[in-house]
């Protein structure tokens, strides 16, 4: 009832946690069982290590946070030779996401992780962090980048390839066509928005990069509207991210258009979330009478007026 | 070993001037802590913000401990309305621990609610280590320690209300001369200030010094990477991970004086 494809490889069910938010799955495999997963989809990883910004990094805000990581990450080679073996071991899908400053970057990365020893299914492009300057942000909201770097990377691999796109663009829908022209396999969105928050006494901004990525239940309409807008305009299935914390969001993501949706933020608060919602989905299914999951994607009832 | 339990509350109530301390049962994970490691805490199942809420364990045994807090926030608001027998979800134990000097005494200081790590500690090796304990509060009515040198316990209040007057920092130092610092090593956590001067002060004299960093998490477990610390690190290269920048709720929160370039996170 909840199985789905992309392409020809099948997900348990639609849930998967996004980037970020979910380390490389053995942080928290003392406590989670991670086959219940649609699909786990790693912190980015760039061709080299980084340190990320300087702290302050992360502030809470009403219903949710603000961060500034700055894809602080060991690099793909210790990627390969410190996660992969644990990663291979666990019964679900792995999907890597990679940043990166340059076409070159991009491309070895995932040229060093097609030749190594592993099981992960996909990749996730991360064009669309928005704290660092060289975070990929320059192809987000460029829809001739997207399309040639997506072509690009289409070129040397048959794994599944998502696009990760930014909400802070003038236009999605432009970003998503030209991911699907360059032969994404879908498209997920939303990336986190671009915040900020000032302490009134010191007068200074909370973050070190006085800007940064705004997600949690806060930012759940602006993911839905970008979505709404992706799957009016895509043919490509669109993998739904933004302040999902409950069975009810998910469903308002898959009628939305949403073939699969990713957990992000809510990870921090409830680690053993995904098993919750995959049960209480399936129970939904049950109840509504509705034979699979694949049946409410996009069935959002708009009266013509 | 990582748990996520659900914890009963034994206990809760006020042990000084709007500082609380609760009692809470644990199947695995207090026996398993070791002092100086926290927990990640969400106070209500209902909890409506964003993070959960880390907290030093200020007593362990085989099926219980403790944690002290003053309710200023969210999170430890709802601590205080805990009643006998509600519910909260943890996570733990995390972090490192303290490491102990075997050969040299202990000068342990707590300032506020930060004394929890610290009483962890002194109840952990006060029977075989010699040990001096100061804890510090603005003023008598938030302390819920004597006085009381003889056994080597000090407090201090920045009004002199109770024990000796001024800071912790300023309080040590009225005990003990820079020469008898040789022999010891102090363990501290409190607010960032005064963390900050007893840092500055060990590193300037060389005194063995381990200090427990607080400062705002999201996970708790390494996975956000939010809750950094600059090392004093002798290559600064940015093309490095965790060399630079590391993460107090993993590879902290207890660091040497020496190892970071401050406390003020």
């Amino acid at each position: 009832m909840l199985a789905l494809k992309i392409k020809d490889i099948t997900f348990k069910n639609p849930i998967m946690v996004a980037s970020g938010t979910y380390g490389y799955g053995n942080e928290v495999s003392d406590f989670v069982d991670l086959s219940k997963f649609g699909a786990i989809i790693t912190k980015s990883v760039t061709r080299n290590p980084r340190e990320g910004n300087p702290p302050p990094r992360i502030f809470e805000v009403s219903s949710g946070m603000l961060n500034s990581i700055g894809l602080a990450n060991l690099g793909v080679e210790k990627y390969i030779e410190e996660k992969i073996p644990y990663l291979n071991k666990i019964d679900t899908n792995i999907i890597i996401n990679i940043a990166g400053t340059r076409i070159d970057d991009y491309v070895e990365t995932l040229d060093m992780l097609e030749s190594a020893n592993s099981k992960h299914i996909g990749y996730e492009i991360n064009i669309s962090c928005p704290n660092v300057k060289e975070g990929g942000m320059q192809f987000g909201v460029s829809p001739d980048m997207t399309k040639e770097l997506t072509q690009e990377l289409r070129k040397r691999t048959d794994k599944i390839l998502i696009m990760k796109l930014s909400p802070n663009v003038t236009s999605i829908e432009e970003i998503g066509l030209a991911s699907q022209d360059g032969g994404a396999d879908a498209v997920s969105a939303i990336n986190t928005v671009m915040g900020m928050s000032v302490d009134i006494k010191t007068k200074k901004p909370r973050l070190s990069t006085i800007m940064g990525g705004l997600s949690g239940s806060c930012i759940k309409p602006v993911a839905l509207a970008n979505i709404h807008k992706l799957f009016k305009t895509l043919d490509i299935p669109i993998i739904g991210i933004g302040g999902i914390s409950n069975c009810d969001d998910v469903i308002e993501f898959m009628l939305t258009g949403a073939r699969f949706v990713e957990l992000g933020t809510i990870n921090y608060k409830y680690p053993n979330l995904v098993e919750t919602l995959v049960d209480q989905l399936q129970s939904y299914l049950e109840e509504q009478s509705i034979d699979h999951i694949k049946n409410i994607v996009g069935d959002l009832m708009i009266e013509n007026k | 070993m990582i748990y996520n339990e659900i914890s009963k509350v034994i206990d809760n109530k006020e042990i000084a001037e709007n500082i609380f301390e609760a009692h809470l049962s644990s199947d695995n994970l207090s026996k398993i802590a070791k002092p100086g490691q926290f927990i990640n805490i969400l106070p209500s199942s209902n909890f409506d913000k964003t993070m959960r809420r880390p907290m030093s364990l200020s007593y362990q045994d085989s099926n219980s401990f403790k944690i002290i807090y003053k309710p200023i926030g969210d999170g430890t608001r709802i601590m205080q309305s805990w009643k006998e027998g509600d519910s909260a979800d943890i996570i733990g134990p995390l972090g490192n621990a303290w490491e102990v000097s075997k050969n040299k005494e202990a000068i342990l200081l707590g300032g506020g609610v930060g004394i929890a790590p610290i009483l962890n500690l002194y109840n952990n090796i006060k029977s075989n280590h010699i040990s001096h304990l100061f804890f510090g509060a603005r003023k008598k009515e938030e302390h819920f320690i004597d006085h009381n040198p003889d056994k080597n316990i000090y407090i201090s209040t920045d009004d002199g209300s109770a024990g000796i007057k001024g800071n912790l920092f300023e309080a040590m130092k009225s005990i003990f001369d820079i020469n008898d610092f040789k022999d010891k090593s102090i363990y501290v956590c409190g607010p960032p200030m005064m963390m900050e001067a007893v840092r500055k002060f060990s590193v300037e004299h060389d005194i063995e010094c381990h200090l427990a960093l607080e400062t705002i998490m999201a996970c708790g477990i390494g996975i956000c990477q939010g809750c950094t610390v600059e090392k004093c690190s002798s290559e600064s290269s940015t093309d490095t991970y965790r060399n630079k920048y590391e993460l107090v709720c993993m590879d902290g929160p207890i660091y040497k004086a020496n190892e970071v370039k401050t406390c003020l996170l």
